[in-house]
């Protein structure tokens, strides 16, 4: 357990890292360094992308599993590791 | 008649699908008589004339219109054709199929036209037909259909329309007509059919369609008769008539109500024509056929109400994936197994909610259905497990899959930062974002710009040693380094890669003086994530010495300044070592210097490799490890002072009488043979290189006398197996060759003492001296007297270990502060693959015996 805290916190600490969160399947959020009005916001909109994510990868195979979803705009990069109960959201700026 | 009662008839006639009569009935018993009688005027159009006035079939009119009379005229057929339109229209179309026997058609021919027919009986009798149908001459006929290409016009229709009036009994009439060929009248109408049919190719008659014939409904009967002038050569021509027998059709088919006496079947009938007619003697009076008047009792009724549940109609919407099927069939087929994985989940669910009270069991099979269930879980949204998941999100927090997307998240993290470095170590061409390039050394600070800057000072001074090829000269690129809050300060005592995966990389730390003897740490990086190393294993001692095993590569061999050896499995996230040799009786009793794993040959006994676990020490003994039941170890020699007594084959002579503390004398590293692993070289803290076997434990096979204080560090060349290197604290770096025991080349660029040195693997020219204050890269074939490349360290570090990485044209540095750097090297003169073996004879050439 103290490895996972210990894990967010490097991810925390990292070179260009904005926020981390973790949410529940419901939107709820675990742990977030964000305040709480941007993380419900995140993570009701990625929650949905990532639905949609997962069913265009199934439906081409439904073998297939979505494992990691990264979106990169102009400002920053949003890296989502989904699960079927949580969501694991970190904001990185890339490039400082 | 009404069709009512005869509707029974006619259904039976129907299903029956024949022609014939149920059994006869009282009422409609008739007396059939094979009567000459045709039935109906059979409009025959003579060959010649097209045109067929309406009001030739009016001649038999009010007779025609009773359906009965029909009937008695007809033999044998009773068949009340109140069938379907569909029966009669069957039968009809039958009937104009047609194309009976062959003597019919003779008469066929010379049939001239209806009005002209006459039908007389045997008694001479003029028994000619009247027509059924008068049509009305302003109907119009639609377009003919070829199917009855003969059929005259007027004549079908008529016939037709004839039917349509009567709707049934007509057709059965007449096809009993057509059926009875015995008939000698009712050929004629048979016949005049059948001419119709059988000269079908000949006249060019429009036909009637046959639904035309059929469709009783349509009073309307129109007749386009084209007109065809006939001419004088038509009637001459010859024509042609193909007679052609078919098959019988056999279209009704009566059964005989008459039995023979002296039939089988006589009794029987006999018995039941009696019982009928007592039956019918008894009817009359009989009550049992009498109309009687009953009277139910009726219930008295009651209205009763009733309330149900308001229906509640949902609508739900669903779109079929691919995916959603094939998770429905698939949970059919696991709905056995997945009662397993539930139980468990239920089992852990319960364990965070025993303290609550009756929402447990209800909230729980929730949890149930929402893991095993395959729905998207958004639908199960329930307030009321609210409590319970704030447990649930502790168990999300520990749950495998979260530390596995913690791990990946930091690796992506880690490459996002990186990225540019690791494709340049991994020499793929490095991707520019469009935005501003991040600058090099933003992580570690502005010191190691410094050294960036510096290095590229020295570079350009240095430019004098002039490489071939391009104008920049070769130098190193600081890629990125190792580090962490945990290794800071500590010295990086030694390197390995492993054998394996060639991403991870052993590093161990742990001071090599005794006084700044700290904490001791050996970590396993990956090269994916720089900035936290994936293993850790701590110990209270320095680690002196790690290798990666070759046969198991996820073995891990740590040796510690207690001269103590502990293996590691680094597939386990566990910490503690798979074996130790803290409790071998045999374990080193001084820092252990230097640890290999060896392939060695087991040769004579004929068994394939085994590798075994080297270890040199301080206390002057060479021990082979081995893995049985614990770590066991078993000596292969023991490293004696060499006096001047001993070693006859010249070289320094020492003083004489010096008092030895002790015999044996600290080996510090060795090196085995890359091809014969029963040698191998031994350096020691007098600076002199023994070559040993492991055949003899006692004796050296030889000794290198070259240096003048502890030899750190020894490496065989991996191309050309004659040469080695060595690098001492006596500031210097000697070339030998083996069979020559005096040093070949030397060098001693500083005055510092080299601490590690290592041959690239890519070259055989080309190796990498680590001392004190720089990393120097040299190149024989370029120079032998100064470096190729020099790289300064900061003021305060020292570099300790060097290693070259496998594929990639880079370079590891350890120093004293806990940092492994990552270099490459750029613009190295390309190696000549011819000079692979050759680095001896090259240089023996114009250079001869060097003595160092």
């Amino acid at each position: 357990q103290t490895e996972v805290e210990e894990t967010l916190k490097r991810i925390q600490s990292h070179k260009g890292v904005i926020g981390t969160m973790v949410v529940n399947a419901e939107g709820i959020p675990i742990r977030t360094t964000l305040d709480n009005s941007t993380t419900v916001q995140y993570a009701g909109l990625l929650h949905q992308l990532t639905m949609k994510a997962r069913s265009t990868v199934r439906d081409i195979d439904p073998q297939n599993d979505l494992t990691f979803l990264r979106i990169r705009s102009k400002k920053h990069e949003i890296m989502v590791a989904p699960d079927k109960e949580y969501l694991l959201i970190v904001i990185q700026n890339p490039c400082e | 008649m009404t069709p009512g009662k005869h509707s029974i008839d006619t259904a039976r006639a129907a299903n029956a699908g024949v022609w014939g009569t149920g059994p006869p009935q009282a009422a409609r018993e008739r007396s059939w008589s094979a009567t000459p009688h045709s039935v109906a005027n059979m409009p025959i159009s003579p060959p010649g004339s097209r045109k067929q006035p309406p009001s030739v079939g009016l001649t038999v009119g009010p007779q025609v219109r009773k359906s009965i009379s029909f009937i008695s005229t007809v033999k044998g057929t009773q068949t009340k054709g109140y069938a379907g339109a569909n029966q009669s229209r069957m039968a009809m179309s039958k009937t104009m199929m047609i194309l009976p026997e062959m003597k019919i058609e003779k008469m066929n021919i010379s049939s001239p036209k209806m009005r002209d027919t006459q039908v007389i009986d045997v008694n001479g009798v003029d028994v000619t037909p009247r027509p059924l149908y008068h049509p009305d001459p302003h109907t119009v006929t639609t377009k003919p259909n070829k199917i009855l290409t003969s059929q005259e016009g007027s004549l079908g229709s008529e016939f037709i329309s004839s039917y349509s009036l009567y709707q049934n009994t007509i057709n059965p009439s007449l096809l009993g007509q057509f059926t009875r060929s015995a008939l000698g009248s009712s050929t004629i109408s048979k016949s005049s059919v059948s001419t119709t049919e059988s000269i079908a190719e000949d006249l060019e008659e429009p036909s009637y369609k046959r639904e035309r014939l059929v469709s009783y409904t349509d009073l309307r009967v129109v007749r386009t008769t084209p007109e065809k002038i006939v001419t004088k050569e038509d009637l001459e021509k010859n024509i042609e008539i193909i007679l052609t027998e078919t098959e019988t059709l056999r279209f009704f088919d009566l059964p005989t109500v008459m039995v023979s006496v002296e039939s089988e079947e006589a009794e029987k009938v006999n018995q039941r024509n009696r019982n009928y007619e007592t039956l019918c003697k008894n009817r009359a009076g009989n009550d049992l056929y009498v109309e009687r008047m009953m009277q139910t009792i009726n219930g008295a009724p009651k209205t009763k109400e009733v309330q149900c549940h308001k229906i509640i109609m949902e609508d739900k919407g669903i779109m079929s994936t691919a995916w959603d099927l094939y998770d429905s069939y698939n949970a059919v087929e696991l709905s056995s197994s997945s009662v397993k994985p539930s139980k468990i989940e239920s089992s852990k669910a319960n364990i965070p909610s025993k303290d609550r009270d009756q929402r447990v069991p209800g909230s729980t099979t929730e949890k149930n259905s929402e893991a095993s269930s395959l729905m998207d879980i958004e639908n199960v949204i329930l307030a009321k497990i609210h409590e319970d998941e704030e447990d649930h999100s502790e168990a999300i927090l520990k749950s495998d899959k979260f530390h596995q997307d913690l791990f990946f998240m930091e690796r992506v993290l880690m490459e996002n930062v990186f990225q540019s470095k690791l494709a340049a170590y991994r020499q793929l061409p490095v991707l520019k974002e469009p935005e501003p390039e991040e600058p090099e050394d933003s992580l570690q600070g502005e010191e190691l710009e410094e050294v960036e800057e510096e290095v590229k000072k020295e570079e350009e001074e240095e430019i004098e040693i002039g490489t071939e090829q391009s104008k920049i000269p070769a130098n190193l690129e600081r890629l990125w380094s190792f580090s962490c809050d945990l290794t800071k300060g500590l010295n990086v005592s030694s390197l390995a890669w492993n054998k394996a995966n060639s991403d991870l990389l052993a590093v161990g730390y742990g001071h090599f003086g005794f006084k700044e003897q700290k904490r001791g740490l050996a970590c396993c990086w990956s090269l994916k994530n720089t900035m936290w190393p994936e293993r850790i294993y701590q110990s209270l001692h320095g680690v002196t010495a790690v290798d990666f095993s070759t046969g198991s590569p996820n073995l891990l061999a740590v040796a510690y300044y207690n001269g103590s050896i502990a293996i590691y499995n680094v597939q386990s996230n566990s910490n503690i070592p798979v074996l130790d040799s803290s409790e071998s009786p045999q374990k080193h009793l001084g820092p252990i210097w230097q640890l290999q794993w060896i392939e060695q040959d087991r040769g004579t006994t004929g068994d394939d490799k085994r590798e075994i676990l080297v270890s040199i020490s301080a206390d002057g003994r060479i021990s082979k490890w081995v893995i049985r039941k614990g770590l066991d170890c078993h000596d292969l020699m023991k490293l004696r002072r060499t006096t001047t007594s001993t070693n006859k084959k010249g070289g320094e002579k020492e003083k004489k009488g010096e008092a030895l503390i002790s015999r044996q004398a600290p080996g510090l590293c060795f090196a085995f043979h890359p091809k014969d692993t029963n040698i191998y070289l031994a350096g020691t803290e007098e600076g002199h290189i023994h070559k040993c076997s492991c055949s003899y434990n006692e004796q050296y096979l030889d000794t290198y006398r070259g240096h003048k204080g502890p030899v750190y560090k020894i490496a065989w060349n991996p191309f050309c197996h004659d040469v080695f290197l060595s690098c001492s604290a006596d500031w210097g770096v000697i070339i030998w060759q083996q069979d020559n025991i005096k040093p070949f080349l030397t060098f001693y660029p500083t005055t510092y003492v080299v601490y590690d040195v290592v041959w690239s693997p890519k070259s055989s020219y080309i190796f990498a001296a680590a001392n004190e204050t720089r990393v120097e890269i040299w190149d024989l074939h370029i120079s032998i007297l100064d470096p190729l490349i020099v790289n300064v360290a900061n003021p305060g570090i020292k570099f300790t270990t060097v290693l070259f990485a496998k594929q990639t044209d880079c370079l590891l540095v350890g120093d004293s502060d806990g940092q492994v750097s990552v270099y490459e090297l750029r613009n190295m003169p390309t190696a000549i693959d011819s000079g692979r073996g050759d680095v001896i004879y090259k240089l023996l050439g114009p250079k001869s015996n060097h003595s160092g």
